[in-house]
């Protein structure tokens, strides 16, 4: 299924002039996020991911490039291709939450979502009447009078998402939303923004420096350092093929990297020219299945798992082994042939004859 | 009861009541001083205040020169002493006024000499505002008057009572010098009164006043700061 291209930031550099230096917070970064996607942005403070997505609405004056939301261009050729008032309508179509949910603290819970609305030419029984609906989305219409310091931080940033979807938009922005707040909260967080992608087909970009919750949620995952984009892609696909070592880093695939070497010595040294030694990846319904034993059974080749580790991204069970695997060369091509049959992505560390060759 | 007052303040009973130089008179010059200085230094402040927030570099309508402008203009003011204000303005005075001396000649030189101080501190009062709540409301397409009034304005509210509190207590304190413009009031009383014919006890009463009006603004203010304030559950 083609989909539909919603958020297209093309070529978007941010410079920001200070006193003497300057500082280029975002270089040439190309991003097309699809209609429908939960785009995961990762990458340590200071990479220039907020940065970056505040180009889309433009908080964030980008120095060059160019920002298509929807069918708007907003800003081309070093400057904003769209009049102040369209720009606030638009603004009003791509939501945002923050990490300090930034509410209006002198304002009660239902006032705040309905200051998103006071534009949208609704009386003011009908305002009452949608904000308290939005409420009930977040399953807080019983806090609407209360005042955001009365509430715990999960809570105000349910508020924050009410207001954020105040005027129906298509995009969510969530900038580091989570990252104040506990497991729990966190969770709740993310399975809301989950339930409203599905529900509402809203397309949400999720910036954060939490594996977790990209894992959680995302579909696709761009990973940003020093304000480039080193590597962009599915979640599977930065999960199981990461290119770059900081995305390893990130999807933990460097824990298997540090066992390889650790067990460099145990096993890997001492391999013997009938022995070779893989990274098996493998996904879903592939993980139940007893491959070791099928292994041995069907073309007697012994397996030896020597690292195990299982991540559930999404919905999506991935299992990482390291094995070794023992048999005559024929016998160890048709495992391998019949493993890549059963969608297990087969990488080779290490073979035994280039040891004792 | 009357007596033993008469002989403890004789000066103050002698002044009376009404009539010029009268008690009453003055508390009446006084407050009519310091309520209509506040009502015209207060907006001036609060307008230059509010433009040297909006058009800082982290402003909503970030402009280098008009704040360099306002900046300037309210540290000119700043820096000039009121008593030499008070002369220095005389001119102006006279073309808003048509007189240079009296209760509300005094307003125009109180409301110049007033509202440079209110404007740092309503500055201050607005920067107090986190950036990422004016962010989030451009984020929902809110326009600069929304920003200005619901989220400036209101989220600093408590903030804004607290500092006028305390720049009407500063205000009480210039009215006092008021009097050597003519304009009377309890500070005049003090000086002209007490402590030009040794007349202790006139001062001590007039000051005794003074200290009653200050603990009313700061209890009421104070008051108003508290029960307004929702940032803290």
């Amino acid at each position: 299924m083609m989909a539909e291209t919603i958020i297209q930031l093309d070529n978007v550099s941010v410079t920001f002039q200070q006193k003497k230096a300057s500082v280029q917070a975002v270089k040439d970064v190309t991003i097309h996020i699809q209609k429908g996607d939960i785009y995961g942005i990762v990458g340590y403070s200071g990479a220039g991911k907020s940065t970056l997505v505040r180009v889309i609405n433009l908080l964030q004056q980008p120095t060059s490039g160019r920002i298509q939301v929807g069918d708007d261009v907003l800003f081309d050729n070093g400057k904003e291709v769209i009049s102040t008032k369209t720009l606030r309508q638009k603004r009003r179509k791509i939501g945002m939450i923050f990490q300090h949910f930034n509410l209006l603290y002198e304002q009660t819970v239902i006032q705040n979502v309905g200051f998103a609305l006071k534009h949208s030419n609704l009386d003011k029984k009908a305002l009452q009447a949608k904000a308290l609906k939005l409420l009930d989305m977040v399953d807080l219409a019983d806090k609407a009078d209360a005042f955001p310091a009365q509430l715990s931080g999960g809570q105000q940033q349910r508020v924050a998402i009410a207001r954020a979807l105040a005027n129906d938009p298509e995009i969510l922005i969530s900038d580091e939303a989570t990252s104040a707040l506990d497991p729990k909260n966190t969770n709740q967080i993310l399975d809301l923004l989950q339930r409203l992608n599905t529900q509402l087909g809203l397309t949400v970009v999720l910036i954060t420096h939490e594996m977790d919750a990209v894992k959680r949620i995302a579909n696709r995952v761009a990973v940003m350092d020093d304000g480039v984009v080193i590597e962009e892609g599915s979640l599977l696909d930065i999960f199981t093929n990461s290119k770059e070592p900081l995305t390893k880093e990130f999807v933990g695939a460097e824990k298997g990297s540090k066992a390889i070497a650790a067990l460099e010595d145990a096993h890997l040294a001492q391999l013997q020219p009938d022995e070779i030694a893989l990274q098996l990846i493998y996904f879903g319904e592939s993980v139940s299945e007893p491959l070791v034993v099928t292994l041995y059974k069907n073309f007697n080749v012994e397996a030896n798992i020597i690292y195990s580790n299982i991540d559930v991204l999404g919905e999506t069970v991935v299992g990482t082994n390291f094995v070794v695997l023992k048999g005559t060369d024929a016998n160890r091509q048709k495992a391998i042939d019949f493993l890549k049959k059963a969608n297990v992505v087969v990488k080779q560390i290490k073979a035994g004859d280039e040891n004792h060759g | 009861m009357a007596k033993t007052l008469a002989n403890i303040f004789p000066n103050v009973i002698y002044q009376g009541w009404l009539g010029d130089g009268g008690w009453w008179t003055s508390i009446v010059q006084t407050l009519y001083m310091t309520f209509w200085s506040a009502i015209f230094g207060g907006i001036l402040g609060l307008v230059f205040g509010l433009a040297l927030v909006v058009t800082d570099s982290d402003g909503i309508l970030p402009s280098r020169h008009l704040f360099s402008v306002i900046d300037k203009i309210v540290s000119i003011f700043r820096a000039i002493p009121f008593i030499i204000l008070l002369a220095f303005i005389a001119p102006v005075t006279q073309k808003i006024v048509g007189t240079q001396i009296g209760t509300t000649a005094a307003l125009v030189p109180l409301s110049l000499g007033v509202f440079p101080f209110y404007a740092r501190q309503v500055q201050v009062a607005l920067k107090s505002v986190d950036h990422g709540t004016i962010e989030a409301a451009q984020s929902v397409g809110a326009t600069n008057k929304d920003i200005i009034v619901d989220v400036y304005l209101r989220e600093a509210r408590s903030e804004l009572i607290r500092v006028t509190t305390v720049t009407l207590i500063s205000l009480i304190g210039l009215t006092a010098m008021a009097g050597a413009i003519g304009a009377g009031g309890l500070g005049n009383m003090a000086i002209s009164y007490g402590y030009n014919r040794f007349a202790n006890d006139i001062t001590f009463v007039a000051t005794l006043l003074v200290l009653i009006l200050v603990l009313i603004v700061q209890i009421l203010g104070d008051f108003l700061a508290r029960i307004l304030d929702h940032k803290n559950a």
